[in-house]
């Protein structure tokens, strides 16, 4: 979209709204993250330019009767914070913008929007900050509603990258049916899900086999009856080029499947679920040489590591990250990825035996994931792969939590968990971990509304970087106003000029929909891992300044 | 461009004057699969969406902490609360079991993909909206314990 187009659909915007000016709505939503990085003997000088970064988001948007609008500015100024893609790379520029218009049984939305098809396996467009994820899709969406059992959504568009777009074109249906009233029971529950998603780019290629337009289908059905729920889903890419190190091998054509199933049972003080999950082969970027990039750009599909996600500063240290993809490469010769998980939930009664006066609340996790059992052939053409065959464990995590309020001032958490790490196959480096950890913490009111919290971790390993212990204290003056301060150190190092501190203090003050928060410390080199996708930070020091609000 | 942006900019902020903070009307499903329109659910009475996930400690501890006392604010103050989950594919499957596990009796939506979470513009969870005939009447950021006790306050001052 040129500059003049965008200035005549604001010269639009301004005419309709002064022809009418009722059923308005109307809200902004601003974000700032901003650091101030110092030298630091521990985590290194700051060489780089620019010591001092930000990231700027205002979000605005407006609607009127059956239309709204929406536009993001975004600021990285003078340049976006480390370890962000060097693509958020303007002082102040639009990073998306849309139109859309809906009736009650349809919609369509022009410019910039993120689309989820079932559990996102197939096509997840969306946008986290924190991660420096944005791959809003600009093109069209038409969702068509004809009653609350069907709704069915077709799309066009090329992915955002930066401030740019891919040169990948998407195009997807997904369509979405309620079948429960067939069923003609009243608690049960019956959906079907069926989609498509095709990824158009074309490359000059002299195989015959090649076709820049990959297929890729997903079926789903969810059904729950009374206290029992199970959902299956399918999918299946059709036979695309291999990428290994940002290089597209046209030559070497290969399927992608993936298969996941989540079943349990849960009533009032019980919960039991169990997910297991099997890929081969199933990255998938709408820029064919964008595989694997350091970013998390130009993803299409959204493949989460199906663990715990931890709390605690010490269980964040080895987390896990789904091994989704293809690799001839060695040592690291990888075809995908079978695994699964157990969580369980129980709460003991008030005034039982282990419940007490208050009741206790016990949760267990157990996940564990290995590469596919494959054999990869010489020429390295072609893998076989088992649809059961296990092969390298690549993680394991056994946990226990148990949340207990003592008494109406003072309640408490204690976490146990044991994981196993392969680091050789999750990080491509060398050498696995086995870790332990243990977390205790509790909290106690001085009166209604003050609180103090307090943290204590510790995890051993004869592997890798050794013991750390960790400590929080938290202190909540108010419900507006609280402190903290935080110190993960690495004891157990080997290396004594590695026995480091990272420490960090700070506060923050929310009142209504503003949020504040300043903290100077020290960040550990590695990865930051959100809702399952991480992206690797290098080890800094410096101040941290992040504010949002909202009109 | 910057002069576009500040054009842009000036533009939006006059309409603060002409506005006022509604629901948009977003479709959600429940946690049984059903779709739930947010506008359908916020006619008529004082609801209270709180915004959390199962991977948000705070947010968990607002929800017992509510959860504890929850049919005696409801006898005492006509409301509903409707706990708004932004679990993705990666935690939503442990939603289900994590809520009658810990014996919750909220209502239960799902916001796999942030749809109402980024039309309210809100950046972090937990984050409560207090809703009364479809108008926003009060938003809290983040959970300290005890925060709840704010919350029942402004139910009193809403009644």
């Amino acid at each position: 979209m040129t500059l003049r187009n965008f200035q005549l659909i604001i010269a639009l915007l301004v005419t309709t709204t002064i022809i009418a000016q009722n059923n308005q709505t109307f809200s902004i939503g601003i974000e700032s993250n901003s650091q101030y990085y110092i030298d630091d003997d521990v985590t290194g000088d700051f060489t780089e330019d620019d010591n001092f970064r930000s990231n700027n988001y205002i979000k605005l948007d407006y609607g009127i009767k059956d239309f709204s609008f929406g536009l993001q500015l975004e600021g990285y100024a003078p340049q976006s914070l480390l370890n962000y893609s060097p693509k958020y790379d303007s002082p102040i520029n639009i990073g998306t913008y849309f139109a859309s218009y809906s009736r009650e049984k349809w919609s369509v939305t022009l410019g910039y929007f993120y689309e989820q098809f079932g559990s996102g396996l197939l096509l997840r467009s969306w946008e986290d900050r924190q991660l420096g994820i944005n791959n809003a899709i600009r093109g069209a969406k038409l969702t068509f509603r004809p009653n609350d059992k069907i709704s069915i959504t077709s799309l066009y568009g090329k992915q955002r990258v930066g401030f740019e777009v891919s040169n990948g074109q998407l195009v997807g249906l997904d369509g979405n049916f309620d079948l429960s009233s067939i069923l003609s029971h009243d608690n049960t529950s019956l959906q079907l899900g069926l989609s498509y998603l095709g990824r158009y780019e074309d490359i000059s290629s002299s195989n015959p086999d090649f076709d820049p337009l990959t297929h890729a289908l997903s079926g789903r059905i969810q059904f729950s009856k009374g206290n029992f729920y199970a959902d299956v889903e399918s999918v299946l890419k059709n036979k695309d080029a291999l990428v290994e190190d940002g290089l597209v091998n046209d030559d070497k054509l290969f399927y992608g499947n993936a298969f996941l199933l989540n079943m349990g049972y849960s009533k009032k003080g019980f919960g039991l679920t169990g997910t297991f999950r099997r890929m081969e082969n199933m990255n998938f970027y709408s820029d064919r040489d964008a595989a694997g990039n350091t970013f998390n750009e130009q993803i299409i599909n959204y493949i989460p590591s199906l663990t715990k996600q931890h709390d605690y500063g010490l269980t964040n240290i080895y987390v896990y990250q789904a091994q989704s993809g293809l690799s001839f490469i060695n040592p690291f010769l990888k075809a995908g990825e079978i695994g699964g998980q157990v969580d369980l939930y129980y709460k003991f009664k008030k005034e039982s035996l282990l419940g007490g006066k208050y009741g206790t609340k016990i949760a267990f996790n157990v996940s564990s994931w290995y590469g596919l059992g494959a054999e990869f052939n010489a020429d390295y053409q072609r893998v076989e792969v088992g649809i059961l065959d296990i092969g390298e464990r690549y993680f394991t995590d056994h946990n226990i939590e148990i949340r207990k309020k003592l008494s109406k001032k003072v309640s408490g958490i204690l976490m146990y968990s044991s994981l196993y790490y392969n680091k050789k196959y999750i990080e491509e480096k060398s050498g696995d971990v086995r870790a332990n950890t243990l977390v205790a913490e509790t909290t106690y009111k001085f009166t209604s509304k003050k609180s103090i919290r307090i943290e204590a971790q510790h995890l051993w390993t004869k592997d890798d970087k050794k013991n750390w212990v960790a400590g929080t204290t938290e202190f909540n003056i108010n419900s507006h106003l609280s402190f903290f301060a935080t110190d993960m150190y690495n004891y157990g190092n080997d290396a004594i000029d590695h026995q480091n501190h990272y420490y960090n203090f700070g506060g923050s003050y929310s009142k209504n929909r503003s949020r504040f928060a300043l903290s100077y410390g020290r960040q550990r080199g590695g990865l930051l891992c959100v809702g399952g996708v991480c992206r690797e930070v290098p080890a800094a020091t410096g101040f941290t300044f992040n504010l949002s609000t909202s009109f | 461009m910057k002069k576009t942006i500040v054009f842009i900019l000036a533009f939006f902020i006059s309409f603060l004057f002409y506005s006022q903070t509604a629901l948009p009307d977003i479709q959600l499903k429940n946690i049984d699969g059903k779709t739930v329109s947010i506008l359908e659910l916020s006619k008529d009475k004082v609801i209270v969406f709180d915004f959390w996930a199962t991977w948000c400690v705070p947010c968990i501890n607002e929800l017992d902490a509510i959860s504890d006392e929850y049919e005696d604010l409801q006898d005492e103050f006509n409301f509903e609360l409707i706990a708004v989950s932004i679990d993705d594919a990666r935690t939503k499957s442990r939603v289900k079991p994590m809520i009658n596990g810990k014996g919750w009796d909220y209502e239960i939506l799902l916001d796999s993909n942030q749809k109402l979470k980024r039309a309210l513009n809100i950046s972090s969870v937990p984050y409560v909206i207090i809703m009364k005939n479809g108008k926003v009447v009060y938003t809290h950021s983040g959970y300290t314990p005890g925060a709840e006790q704010e919350l029942y306050e402004k139910f009193q001052s809403f009644q």
